[in-house]
């Protein structure tokens, strides 16, 4: 084994990159959160304020509401991803013609950018004239509009985001059930178990490391979604789909609140770095730990 | 592997990959259809494809230009996290430093960020504080590749960590104590091993850069500007050129296709997140 | 014919070999002597006007002067983020931004404009013997300050009118059944009362014929701030509410209870009369913005509707973007009683007279060059052909120039209305304020479009919450 030295080296560009473009910007924008700044108000000079803005906050219903909204989202969103993953992912386990074609259409997905995800399925949503709203009409007489209905727009963010990122879960799984040592299995079909027993009690725990850890990142993401609900429905109708990033966009681009708006962050940081480390103590760490 | 009828795993799939196309396809129907059939009924089938918007953005010089923006900054930056995620891991994987597992989960953090507040930041550090003279880090394409980082490199360090991690340690201790230098084991020994995460990483890493669009669209001005950028120049109050939007993502598409197609093969036996070695 | 976005890089290219040739060359060539590898950096919104600067005038200006010209053009909302980021921080990016009519009180609240009265009073070997602040229409007031001083120079203009299909009015079958239904004359309505006849009338028709058809378009996002505007600037206004209801004499109140006039009897009948207009307006109007509405009626979706000035151009005209090219008429908004009596007294408005300017930053590094090309777009000389490309007017001749005439034709009239009635319209209240009070009051105003709140108790709501951000702004004591 070499001297710690070294490994501090090996690290250094990864910390002082970060330190410089992360962390330098972070403490900025903590500074910022303890005053009241608004370029366009009466003072427009930042204004030490102490606490104010954290007190404002915890009585902030628009705020509230915004943190109810995305934690549904993330939860409907990164739940329906993880089990349509694990799905495919079991079938792609089987052999069939035409597999590696297959997988790289539903890898497709996501190679694209936000933004456009969001446009596409702007058009494809327009009430009366996007094709879906169009043939529910025409084939089921079903009158979709997400410009009115807070649950059809949420449902289609939720199915949106699905279509999008149920790829990258599918891999991350395919990835895990590849490397899944087939002696378990064997021996539990001798044993005369079922088929959701080996599931519940074979695979699941084994899979489970590669499931957080895809949960972690697909978890990460969604709180801070926000290119594509701007372009899909601009956070409403109402405030249906005004989540987070949304909601500290509309705060800090068009209503310049800095100071405000730096607090929102602060915080929303903080929950989820909260929700993450919880989750990182206690389904990752111990096993990284083994291992290492 | 278990065996099954074929046919089913193909309709399956068929079923599967039509709604994941779908709205890829519908992407494409937008691009050549002209504007202004686009409120009208739509038809589920394409005809009379229209090409005036492929001409109009394949003659437009900006677009070109964001086009090599965007493929040099996604590309850098790309290469950039891969490579300096790689180090850090190993550093994680190998050594005994002090609060390594704390660096570690505080690395990821940096992606957690909500990303709106913290251009205000950014921007005046690019502008005025990494800055010599007149020269300073707004709009330029370093520029953007060193800010893309605080998302991609704690990516590439968690996808990557597992990997190295696999990589026995044995074989980097072998290689010592025929007497090679550390620089030899990392770059000859265990980077190779890793190809496949590394593949990974690499291709998804440049994803999330091509895809990017707030950062780009705050940070660059002139020189820099990235595709997605130029996207939103057609959202404007005299109307939304949905046709040209289109075709701008089509194009989009492509490179982020090619470079995909290109590492398809290494991309599921790299994504081993913490999976559980046999 | 087709003007506006008729700006594909090839047409332009004529335009820019076809170099202006005017009298005063040798003005500019010796003005621009000292400023010989000057790059000016402008930032502006992509639309067809801002685009001619690009791809037209920049180019000739090099030319003629030396001096490059680069124009950043971006989405809306980007535009003003990166205007205010380079003014606020001091950057000196940008030696012209473009300031939307609504945000130049904030701007000039900051000092963050060059005052280019004074800098060419001071500077008179930069002023331009072919410039003149005379020559701008009444638009240009709103870019002046208490004395006069002009702080942007326009550069697009336009009302918001209400459109009418003139096939659809004329249509013989069409006026009977109109007639037999109401015992009134088809003709466009100059009352609310009218126009909600003549909507019901056409959703019926298109209903009974089987026809993609509505009687009114609406603006009525229930998530972007498009549907916050429509109210406020063209609905509020015909029932004489004025200024969003909020009284900046009276330290800026909104309620009624404090003076205002936001959730008044006339703003909550202004709001059930849209929201009932919403209702027979086409399906996509609760998600639709200024786009679709646009679009909308270019589809030909709907008989009526108020349409920004910049559409109408485009809808009018333009085969390759709208299906009901020729066959668009213009007319007045319709208007509570009064209301047009207290605008021709100046003591209101029937419309929002929007539209924007190109201004020096205070922080701009080239300030005696940018005021150069600022001047080389304001002169008379330019104008015709930038109307014809993408229909604005600033300058008082432009609408005698014979294309800008034979355009008139082709837009049924817009810029005669324009030009006679332009006063009759106006801009963005003159508040530093503009986008912090309305994104405080959106969520509200939201609430109120899908339901969750009445009429009533949600503009009491969105008084309240107007309140309570200028108080917290500092503007209400």
């Amino acid at each position: 084994m070499q001297s710690n030295k070294l490994g501090w080296i090996l690290l250094a560009p990864t910390l002082v990159i970060l330190f410089f473009f992360g962390v330098l910007p972070f403490i900025y924008v903590v500074y910022v959160s303890f005053h009241s700044w608004n370029p366009f108000a009466a003072n427009p000079d930042m204004v030490f304020n102490w606490a104010d803005n954290f007190r404002r906050i915890v009585f902030d219903e628009e705020f509230l509401n915004s943190v109810g909204v995305t934690v549904m989202f993330v939860f409907f969103a990164v739940l329906s991803e993880l089990i349509v993953g694990y799905f495919l992912a079991q079938a792609f386990m089987k052999e069939f013609p035409g597999k590696a074609i297959f997988r790289t259409i539903h890898t497709l997905p996501l190679i694209m950018a936000p933004i456009i995800v969001g446009s596409v399925w702007k058009l494809m949503t327009t009430p009366s004239i996007g094709i879906i709203p169009h043939y529910l009409d025409e084939w089921f007489g079903i009158s979709m509009n997400i410009g009115t209905s807070a649950p059809t727009a949420f449902a289609t963010i939720v199915l949106m985001d699905v279509w999008h990122w149920t790829p990258l879960v599918t891999l991350t799984l395919i990835a895990a059930l590849v490397s899944l040592p087939p002696d378990p299995f064997e021996q539990a079909q001798i044993d005369g178990a079922n088929k959701r027993q080996i599931f519940w009690h074979i695979t699941l725990p084994m899979i489970a490391p590669a499931v957080v850890a895809t949960v972690f990142i697909r978890l990460m993401d969604a709180l801070r979604t926000v290119d594509e609900v701007w372009m899909l429905t601009g956070g409403g109708p109402g405030s249906a789909t005004r989540f987070v990033g949304v909601h500290i966009f509309k705060e800090v681009f068009p209503k310049t609140n800095y100071g405000y708006g730096s607090t929102i962050s602060v915080i929303v940081l903080y929950l989820t770095i909260v929700a993450c480390w919880l989750l990182y103590v206690t389904m990752l760490a111990p096993r990284t730990k083994k291992k290492g | 592997m278990k065996k099954q009828n074929p046919i089913i795993g193909i309709i399956f799939w068929t079923l599967v990959s039509f709604l994941t196309l779908f709205p890829i396809y519908w992407l494409f129907v937008i691009s050549v259809k002209p504007a202004v059939q686009l409120f009208s009924t739509p038809d589920l089938i394409l005809s009379d494809p229209y090409w005036g918007n492929y001409a109009k953005v394949w003659g437009d010089r900006l677009l070109r230009s964001y086009m090599v923006n965007s493929l040099i900054i996604s590309s850098g930056n790309a290469i950039l996290c891969t490579i300096l995620g790689f180090f850090a891991c190993y550093a994680l994987s190998r050594f005994n430093m002090s609060g390594k597992e704390s660096i570690f989960f505080w690395t990821i953090t940096n992606r957690m960020a909500p990303p709106a507040v913290f251009l205000l930041p950014l921007f005046l550090l690019l502008t005025q504080v990494y800055a010599v003279g007149e020269w300073n880090l707004l709009d330029t394409r370093i520029g953007m590749i060193l800010v893309y980082c605080t998302f991609n490199l704690p990516f590439a360090i968690w996808t990557l960590r597992p990997t190295v991690d696999g990589i026995p340690k044995e074989l980097d201790e072998a290689a010592y104590v025929d007497g090679a230098s550390a620089w030899k084991v990392i770059t000859e020994i265990v980077f190779p091993l890793c190809r496949p995460g590394l593949a990974v990483t690499l291709i998804l890493t440049w994803v999330f850069a091509w895809n990017e669009y707030l950062l780009a669209a705050t940070l660059t001005n002139f020189n820099a500007r990235t595709l997605t950028t130029g996207l939103s120049e057609y959202v404007t109050t005299t109307g939304t050129e949905w046709g040209i939007m289109a075709t701008i993502s089509v194009f989009t598409l492509i490179p982020a296709l090619i470079v995909f197609g290109l590492v398809q093969k290494h991309i599921v036996a790299g994504l081993t997140f913490g999976a559980v070695k046999g | 014919m087709n003007f506006a976005l008729k700006l594909g890089t090839s047409a332009l290219a004529i335009s820019v070999v076809a170099t202006s040739a005017y009298a005063d060359d040798a003005f500019w060539r010796k003005a621009a002597e000292p400023y010989q590898g000057v790059t000016l950096r402008g930032v502006t919104e992509s639309s067809p006007p801002s685009l001619y600067i690009r791809e037209v005038l920049a180019p000739q200006f090099e030319e003629l002067t030396g001096i490059r010209v680069d124009v950043e053009t971006t989405s809306w909302d980007q535009m003003f983020d990166k205007a205010i980021k380079d003014m606020e921080a001091g950057t000196g990016i940008y030696d012209m931004v473009y300031i939307e009519q609504d945000i130049i009180y904030s701007y000039l609240a900051r000092d963050f404009l060059v005052d280019t009265t004074q800098l060419l009073a001071d500077n008179p070997a930069l002023k331009a013997p072919t410039y003149d602040e005379a020559n701008f229409t009444t638009f240009a007031d709103y870019f002046e300050d208490a004395e006069g001083h002009l702080y942007g120079i326009p550069m697009e203009a336009f009302i918001k009118v209400y459109l009418y299909r003139t096939d659809l009015f004329g249509d013989a079958e069409i006026q009977a059944a109109f007639k037999a239904e109401t015992g009134r004359d088809l003709v466009p309505a100059t009352t609310h009362e009218e126009y909600a006849e003549i909507a019901r009338f056409f959703t019926k028709w298109g209903e009974d014929h089987d026809l993609d058809l509505w009687g009114t378009t609406a603006q009525a996002h229930t998530g972007h701030v498009a549907s916050w505007y429509e109210y406020y600037e063209s609905i509020a206004p015909t029932f004489g509410v004025y200024n969003w209801g909020i009284d900046a004499a009276n330290n800026y109140a909104a309620s009624v209870a404090n003076g205002g006039t936001m959730n008044s009897d006339e703003a909550k009948e202004a709001m059930t009369w849209w929201l009932s207009m919403r209702d027979i307006a086409p399906p996509e109007s609760p998600a639709s913005t200024w786009t679709e509405v646009g679009t909308t009626f270019g589809a030909g979706r709907a008989a009526q509707g108020l349409v920004y000035g910049e559409n109408a151009g485009w809808i009018a005209a333009d085969k390759e973007k709208s299906l009901v090219v020729g066959n668009v008429g213009v007319a007045l908004p319709p208007l509570a009683e009064g209301v047009m009596e207290a605008a021709e007294a100046g003591e209101g408005y029937i419309g929002y007279y929007d539209g924007g300017a190109f201004g020096l930053p205070s922080t701009s590094k080239q300030k005696e060059a940018a005021m150069l090309f600022l001047q080389y777009i304001g002169q008379n000389e330019v104008q015709p052909d930038w109307a014809v490309a993408a229909p604005r007017v600033t300058n008082k001749n432009t609408y005698d120039d014979p294309k800008v005439q034979a355009m008139n034709e082709e837009l049924g009239g817009y810029y005669d209305m324009l030009k006679d009635k332009g006063y009759l319209f106006a801009g963005a209240p003159a508040y530093p304020f503009h986008a912090q009070v309305r994104e405080a009051t959106a969520p509200t105003f939201y609430k109120i479009l899908i339901g969750d709140l009445g009429v009533s108790e949600g503009l009491d709501e969105m008084a309240a919450k107007a309140e309570a951000e200028l108080t917290n702004l500092g503007y209400r004591k």
